[in-house]
């Protein structure tokens, strides 16, 4: 039972950082209606940003330096939509085109990572931590604190899509791009503005990742993006309250099994429910029409 | 259905090629379809009018199994085809064109016809290699039948161009010929003269007389009623995705609801465009 | 032998293994449109296929893999291909019928690193990490070859097999099945109306290609006598796609040059260039960095590729001089009052 409610602590972690990503990329999908593959790059560059202020050049505290980290990220969405994923997603009309792009835009990255930090892995400069029961769960303080973020992010990310203008242009666009342009959305607006977000929460997704897990290298990102797509599917694609369910459920999911059968497999975990998922609900739990 | 629900037009009572019943469709929560019910008179070109947003595309997508409903049935003849996958219809001898044209951008004209020849051999990989005489002795039929309609249609000499090439009016004809080279006994239009000069109007409602003639039956969807006028045979008015009335043009120019509801609207603008 | 030779002939098998996986790939995306991301799977399974059933049983060999039956090439080469075909079977009936493109793409590349984990990690299957080696050299119990002559051999032999796949695959993309292949890859809804059932077709397709990776795969374990879970990454996939569109989508010729310059010249030639001392990896880093640069240039400046699809012009495809001709002539078409009786557009069922 103690190593239950121990897996169940890792796995509201997981859950946390797996909300943050779903969520950002949700929300990009919804505007623009593709998938970016390079996705997970983004968050391991946010995570190692963060690393390269928080350790090699400025020794900046870790929160601090973390949120220097994901708004780095955001900027660097905004520019590779402006000059790359924007002008192929204009310019042709398949999605293929856009997909493979991204994909390529991924492998760039990653080798691109690899050529400046290498394979090593790497640890955030951060004080000693020591675990605390929580109920009946044991966390340390920065996976509360991790936690917390999460949870202060969904609560922020419901109330700008429900309260800004900025939230329902987004929603407008989600649901249909040509009527919210011609009633006046200024839709390359709100486009950009979705790409800072999404690249911002990939950016503190990543640094998180690397905070919970303890450590982070250029591909940790890239592992990860295969569970933030098993949430997203789960959840139901473009559906943001879909994002967030489906993470809680697949965090917990892969980390209790892991509990219990051999950690190795828990990504094949988040895999198999995903299948499961696709056969009995393709759409997803919270399936959006129109989107599947 | 226990009764037939077309008054029966003038001369003979044809029996119904195309039939459906109490068809429900909803977007998000809205009814674009709610209850359609009609039936299309075979050998008969008839028209499908109504104001935007009545559901006309919709019911087209749905009966030629682009889309599947809510609700309600379906007939091709006897046999009930609801929600039958677009392939299982098609091979029924019911084939549509699309409002917007969508051609077989990389493929040439001659292609986007032979694409449509029901029944090729040559599409099981076992006789493409096994019985390769069999395969091209019916390309070579398929191939000559397919220049035969694009000479009909005025596309011979674009045969080999790239379908996405093709200009707008030249696309709609391509819809069109394509779909006639599947053989088809029922047609659907979905607006098949919008967007083109009145010159093309007159060949495309002349090449859709042809067809009548050669014993197909016909579905447009079609907003100028000079046209319905002249080409067409029977009406069906959707309105807020429900059958409003059917029967001939001139009989539901009386029709006081009909009047209210669309044409009186549409001639009006007919008038003024 | 020289070490040039050894070189020269290495990057000739690859640049033959390679013109098949793209063509197995083209079929796929290049044809029928399915953006399979998962590809290098079905590359993994046919070498780790072909090389359990060509090793001898396991016991005593200090390896772990199933079958274990000692079949000669090419018999367990073939074996290979079929078991990645019956794979891509699997994944079809799942994924296809359901998904839409990037659904698709997303489940495909998430099944990519699933396999590669089980594979890492159960070690009873194809040894785990360490993979399979020491697969007995094919002929080797009937051609007395040595180290030196057996490299510019087997290039040959996959040379020859690549040139029948070759000639194999001409044939369906130019019969009416490959067609319709086309007629799905540019819209799939138009197909169906038509009545073509785009979920067959497509599992055709997908067991066409699966069986070109799974043989493309089973050469590379017979020829380097190992193969391991780091030569296919589901980033390895991305070089197949990076082929086919530098190649040229659509078109078979276009495979073979898009495997001479990516695979060959990009990928395969730095890995002979001295490491930099002190950067293990730069190399290939930078290496694959330019390869995704290219591939999107690729597809900015040039989307057709090096050589692009050919259009079918009727001339090629049965249309017989004597039918072009006796058609009359457009402007008479195009004038001609409407009334004249459409091409038989009735009969035949």
């Amino acid at each position: 039972m103690q190593l239950f409610w121990l897996s169940v602590g890792f796995g509201l972690v997981t859950s946390s950082v797996l909300a943050i990503s779903s969520v950002g990329l949700s929300l990009q999908f919804g505007i623009t209606n593709y998938i970016n593959f390079a996705y997970g790059d983004y968050m391991a560059l946010g995570a190692l940003v963060t690393y390269v202020v928080n350790n090699e050049l400025l020794h900046w505290n870790i929160w601090i330096a973390l949120v220097f980290g994901s708004l780095a990220i955001g900027v660097l969405a905004v520019v590779v939509n402006r000059l790359i994923l924007g002008p192929f997603a204009r310019r042709f009309t398949k999605t293929f085109y856009v997909l493979i792009v991204t994909f390529g835009l991924s492998l760039v990255m990653l080798n691109l990572e690899y050529a400046i930090w290498g394979a090593d892995v790497r640890f955030y400069e951060m004080p000693i931590d020591r675990a605390m029961h929580v109920g009946p769960l044991l966390l340390t303080k920065y996976q509360l604190i991790v936690m917390g973020i999460a949870v202060a992010l969904m609560l922020g990310v419901h109330a700008m899509l429900k309260t800004t203008r900025l939230g329902k242009s987004m929603r407008a666009m989600s649901d249909n791009t040509t009527l919210a342009m011609t009633s006046g959305i200024d839709t390359k607006r709100v486009t950009t503005v979705t790409w800072f977000l999404s690249g911002t929460l990939a950016g503190l997704a990543g640094t998180v990742l690397g905070i919970s897990e303890g450590n982070l290298n250029p591909a940790s990102g890239e592992l990860f993006l295969f569970v933030i797509f098993a949430a997203v599917i789960v959840g139901g694609i473009g559906s943001i309250y879909g994002a967030m369910a489906g993470a809680v459920l697949i965090g917990l999911a892969t980390e209790v099994s892991a509990a219990f059968i051999n950690p190795a497999y828990k990504l094949d975990t988040a895999f198999v429910i995903l299948i499961l998922t696709l056969l009995i609900r393709p759409a997803g739990l919270f399936a959006r029409p129109g989107k599947a | 259905m226990t009764a037939d629900p077309v008054p029966a037009p003038d001369r003979t009572t044809p029996r119904a090629a195309l039939s459906c019943d109490g068809i429900t469709k909803a977007f998000q929560g809205v009814r674009a379809v709610n209850g359609a019910t009609f039936a299309v008179p075979e050998g008969l070109v008839t028209a499908l009018i109504g104001p935007n947003g009545a559901g006309k595309t919709t019911v087209v997508n749905i009966l030629s199994g682009s889309m599947t409903c809510d609700g309600g049935t379906e007939r091709v003849g006897d046999a009930e085809v609801t929600n039958w996958p677009s392939h299982r219809i098609a091979r029924l001898g019911l084939m549509r064109t699309f409002q917007l044209s969508r051609e077989l951008g990389g493929l040439t004209v001659l292609e986007n016809l032979l694409v449509a020849a029901p029944g090729q051999a040559g599409e099981s990989l076992l006789n493409v290699f096994l019985r390769p005489s069999l395969v091209r002795r019916q390309e070579r039929e398929n191939v000559e039948r397919a220049l035969d309609v694009l000479d009909t249609y005025g596309l011979f000499h674009l045969r080999d161009n790239r379908a996405s090439d093709l200009s707008g009016g030249q696309k709609k004809l391509l819809e069109i010929s394509r779909a006639v080279m599947a053989s088809p006994r029922i047609l659907l239009l979905d607006e098949p003269m919008a967007g083109v000069n009145p010159a093309l109007i007159e060949r495309i409602g002349g090449h859709i007389l042809d067809l009548k003639a050669t014993g197909v039956t016909v579905l447009m969807i079609e907003h100028n009623l000079n046209v319905v006028e002249r080409i067409c045979d029977h009406v069906i008015v959707l309105a807020e995705g429900r059958t409003l009335a059917t029967g001939r043009l001139g009989d539901l120019r009386e029709n006081a609801e009909v009047v209210q509801a669309y044409l009186g609207e549409v001639i009006d603008a007919s008038t003024h465009g | 032998m020289s070490n040039v030779w050894y070189y020269v002939f290495t990057l000739v098998f690859f640049l033959f293994d390679y013109f098949i996986l793209a063509m197995g790939l083209n079929i796929q995306y290049g044809e029928t449109g399915i953006l399979n991301f998962a590809f290098i799977g079905f590359v993994a399974i046919g070498s780790y296929v072909t090389g359990a059933l060509a090793l001898p049983s396991s016991v005593g060999t200090g390896q772990h893999y199933i079958f274990g039956l000692g079949l000669p090439f090419p018999v367990n080469l073939l074996l290979g291909g079929v078991a990645a075909s019956g794979f891509a079977v699997v994944v079809a009936l799942i994924t296809l019928r359901r998904l839409r493109t990037d659904y698709l793409a997303m489940v495909l590349i998430s099944l990519s690193l699933v396999l590669y984990d089980v594979t890492n990690n159960f070690i009873p299957l194809f040894n785990g990490a360490d993979g399979l080696y020491n697969v007995p050299e094919p002929f080797a119990g009937v051609l007395e070859l040595t180290t030196n002559s057996f490299i510019p051999f087997f290039a040959a032999v996959t040379g020859a097999i690549a040139l029948l796949l070759w000639l194999v695959m001409s044939r369906i993309t130019r019969s009416p099945q490959g067609r319709t292949f086309r007629a799905i890859r540019d819209d799939d809804v138009v197909a169906a109306a038509l009545g073509k059932d785009v979920f067959r077709t497509q599992l055709k397709s997908m067991l066409i290609g699966s069986f070109y990776a799974g043989i493309g795969g089973g050469l590379i374990i017979e020829f380097a006598g190992s193969f391991n879970p780091t030569a296919w990454l589901p980033g390895e996939t991305f070089v197949v796609f990076a082929v086919i569109i530098v190649g040229g989508v659509g078109n078979n010729v276009g495979m073979l040059v898009g495997s001479l310059v990516v695979e060959t010249l990009l990928i395969h030639l730095p890995a002979f260039l001295p490491s930099i001392p002190n950067h293990p990896g730069l190399i290939e880093y930078f290496d694959t960095v330019v390869v995704g640069v290219l591939l999107m240039a690729m597809l900015w400046f040039r989307p057709q590729g090096i050589v692009p699809e050919r259009l079918r012009k009727a001339s090629s495809l049965g249309g017989s001089d004597h039918a072009l001709v006796a058609r009359g002539s457009d402007a008479a078409a195009a004038a001609r009052p409407a009334g004249v009786a459409a091409a038989g557009p009735k009969g035949e069922r």
